[in-house]
């Protein structure tokens, strides 16, 4: 692919339309229940809304999360007709690529996507291989999207194997994981359950990565319980700026648990959750890792050395892990817009990443900004 | 006071002795119920509270005399350059949570003074050295705050209180006005209210079955000093410091370490989500500034972050005897993260400011 602004957002969330899973999926198996977009009453607006339902549930909120991509910044649209086009269809969506001068953008879900949990393994794997299909049009598009499988976790190992393989095989480059399914559905495994080696075995065979998205699922369990008293507003805040109490657990979770050892060509990579915290994760581990001679319980690698081998983090606001890139590891780090999420630094991406650059030597620059999302996803530059 | 080294340790652990509550309190009144150490049958040695095997921490870091005895604690004290030593507790809790658990009021509340009178009677009459904070009944907040007011006046200069009390017991959440009480007291008598990691073990992920113990120790360690992100990103915008402006807030356990990160991450989010609309005059780093404190301890890449964070609102510790800590070396560790720091703010952070906060 060209590279032409010099700019790769490794955190971008990729809509589907409303028809993506009724053109995909049996209606004669599902019928009302296939993610679709139903009129729907909200007590908070006075007219009628659009909501997806999935499984016959109405997801709340909005019918699309992209503040960022409306004319009036921050508001969530409530009927399809108002979202604009380039939030889900891939033609358009590069039109914006262009207006924000970023070359390519790696795509994470947004609702309906992530995950499909109701209590049926197949109406889930079915679900899946549709989102997956609907995002692989993506890169069938334009190489500038790199789409992110999700996995159907309530399926066996073998059939999530097979339907990575496939997704990948539709132009799919990484999966997007939960940190921890067994707080997600009772039966599933957490992350250092031996259930998941054969994933991670293929993963590291097909040269894609784990992604961990903010809380990765977590928010809930490693957060104080929500105060009730908050707005929406201050909950919204208060709940994201938290989200990074999942990456400053699983990294050391990866580290001290041996998975890194046990699979060193696997990738995992740490999306939204910013750069500053991790030179102080990563001391804390050398220390208690030195204190602890824990070589000799089967972590023979450094943890920063683990960290730099098999770990890219995600920045886009901050300045405090640019300055400590050099003990990050300045191959390690990636930069992302979230575009069109309401953190996201669109339509003024290159206004962010002058603030957080300031002072880094021009090689270390491309390093943050294209060439380790280059690397990491083997896309063809220059 | 004086300050031959020019260091005050502002995160330090008493290690409840194996006899404190059972010398203190009246065995007739509470027979088992009375906190004891128990050794169960592989040998291991646990404390035992209302009856019931409680925590994980105290009964096997006793080996060492400095944990749980002040005349030793204060030969350590001195092999590691350390004048003045902020204590918190151990078995209790490292916020006296175990105590918040127990449904009997009555019990946690004897049990609350036994520890805050242990600490005045066998540490800071030996040495004026320790700094003594008490820990709380958790409810009612008449009985916090009387104990509070009880605590100070026999010497306590700090309140220690779990961050997350409505995960112990069936209470309200920290930030519902109920609370006022707490607030107010601690801000009347001038005392920091610190809130120290591990109070709430729900936000902190477990280690599986298959690490091994050491690991597992290591993991726990650097979980429980993560899990404080989730207690800043609630405080700071739970609307007690603007209600509260003269308060003191110490978030303890190598806070510092994603500190600068969270200040400038809350900044930014609460731009974007747009808060200054609603009652929130101060950006939360200056909000923090204002009266707000964290920790930090060997962590050198941290401290070069201390502008994001004011090195007026730092403290350093040696986190002496748990886990994480940089004893018996805290001095050459100290000495090679603070390399390259001006003097004036490293007497801002090894004891000016802990001085100043807890009134030496």
């Amino acid at each position: 692919m060209e590279i032409k602004f010099g700019l790769i957002s490794s955190d971008s969330h990729g809509q589907l339309g409303p028809d993506a899973y009724t053109s995909r999926m049996s209606a004669q198996k599902w019928g009302e229940r296939i993610p679709h977009v139903i009129e729907a009453r909200d007590e908070k607006f006075p007219h009628p809304v659009e909501r997806w339902m999935v499984h016959g549930e109405v997801q709340g909120g909005n019918v699309c999360n992209c503040p960022t991509a409306m004319s009036e910044r921050g508001y969530y649209p409530q009927r399809w007709e108002e979202v604009p086009r380039e939030v889900y269809d891939p033609a358009q969506r590069l039109l914006a690529l262009d207006r924000d001068r970023v070359d390519a953008e790696v795509l994470f879900p947004n609702g309906p996507g992530g995950t499909f949990f109701y209590d049926d393994p197949a109406f889930e794997l079915d679900c899946v291989k549709a989102y997956n299909d609907g995002m692989a049009e993506y890169r069938q598009a334009s190489d500038r999207f790199i789409p992110l499988a999700v996995i159907p976790y309530m399926s066996p190992i073998e059939t999530i194997v097979a339907e990575v393989e496939r997704a990948v095989q539709a132009g799919h480059l990484g999966i997007n994981m939960l940190a921890d399914p067994s707080t997600a559905v009772q039966g599933l495994k957490n992350l250092g359950d031996a259930f998941w080696h054969p994933l991670w075995s293929a993963c590291q065979e097909l040269g894609i990565g784990i992604h961990l998205h903010a809380s990765a699922g977590l928010a809930g369990k490693l957060s104080l319980p929500q105060w009730k008293g908050f707005s929406r507003r201050q909950a919204h805040c208060v709940s994201t700026l938290r989200n990074f109490c999942t990456a400053t657990q699983i990294v050391p979770y990866l580290i001290f648990s041996g998975m890194l050892e046990k699979f060193p060509g696997l990738n995992w990579v740490f999306a939204e959750t910013g750069l500053g915290w991790v030179s102080s994760v990563l001391e804390a581990c050398e220390q208690a890792w030195e204190k602890n001679r824990l070589w000799n319980e089967g972590i023979k690698t450094r943890p920063s050395e683990l960290f730099r081998r098999q770990i890219y983090v995600d920045f886009w606001f901050e300045t405090v892990g640019i300055e400590l890139r050099d003990f990050i590891g300045v191959d390690r780090i990636l930069w992302e817009s979230d575009f069109p999420h309401i953190t996201s630094t669109y339509p003024d991406s290159w206004d962010a990443v002058e603030h957080s650059l300031q002072g880094v030597a021009p090689a270390d620059r491309e390093k943050v900004l294209f060439r380790n999302a280059a690397r990491l996803y083997r896309l063809q530059i220059d | 006071m004086a300050l031959p080294h020019g260091v005050i340790s502002a995160d330090d652990h008493a290690c409840e002795h194996p006899e404190l509550w059972t010398r203190r309190m009246s065995r007739q009144k509470w027979g088992e119920r009375v906190p004891h150490v128990e050794t169960r049958a592989d040998g291991a040695r646990v404390w035992m509270i209302d009856g019931k095997p409680a925590g994980f921490f105290g009964a096997d870091i006793l080996e060492s005399a400095a944990a749980h005895s002040a005349g030793a604690r204060l030969e350590a004290m001195d092999r590691d350059g350390i004048d003045y030593s902020v204590l918190y507790p151990t078995a209790s809790g490292m916020s006296g949570e175990c105590f918040g658990r127990l449904d009997d009021i009555e019990l946690a509340s004897a049990c609350v003074q036994a520890y805050n009178d242990w600490l005045i009677e066998e540490w800071t009459r030996v040495s004026p050295r320790f700094v003594p904070q008490c820990i709380v009944p958790l409810w009612p907040m008449e009985r916090a705050v009387a104990e509070i007011r009880r605590a100070v006046k026999a010497g306590h200069r700090g309140v220690i209180y779990p961050a997350s009390p409505m995960e112990l017991k069936k209470v309200p959440h920290i930030n519902e006005p109920d609370y006022d009480p707490l607030w107010s007291v601690c801000q009347e008598l001038n005392v920091p209210l610190c809130f120290h990691s591990g109070a709430s073990p729900k936000i902190q992920m477990r280690p599986d079955r298959n690490f091994s113990p050491a690991a597992a120790r290591a993991f726990s360690g650097i979980v429980r000093s993560v899990s404080t992100i989730a207690v800043v990103a609630n405080f700071l915008f739970s609307k007690v410091l603007y209600r509260f402006p003269q308060l003191k807030v110490v978030f303890a356990e190598g806070s510092l370490g994603w500190a600068a990160y969270e200040m400038q991450y809350a900044d930014y989010q609460s731009a974007a989500d747009g808060l200054g609309r609603e009652g929130y005059s101060l950006k939360p780093s200056e909000l923090f500034q204002r009266q707000c404190y964290f920790t930090c301890w060997y962590d050198r890449e941290s401290l070069r972050m201390r502008r994001y964070v004011g090195s007026g609102n730092i403290l350093w510790s040696s986190h002496f005897p748990v886990e994480g800590s940089a004893w018996p070396s805290a001095r050459e560790r100290r000495d090679s993260a603070f390399a390259g720091v001006p003097e004036i703010e490293r007497r801002q952070i090894q004891w000016e400011n802990a001085a100043r906060l807890y009134s030496l």
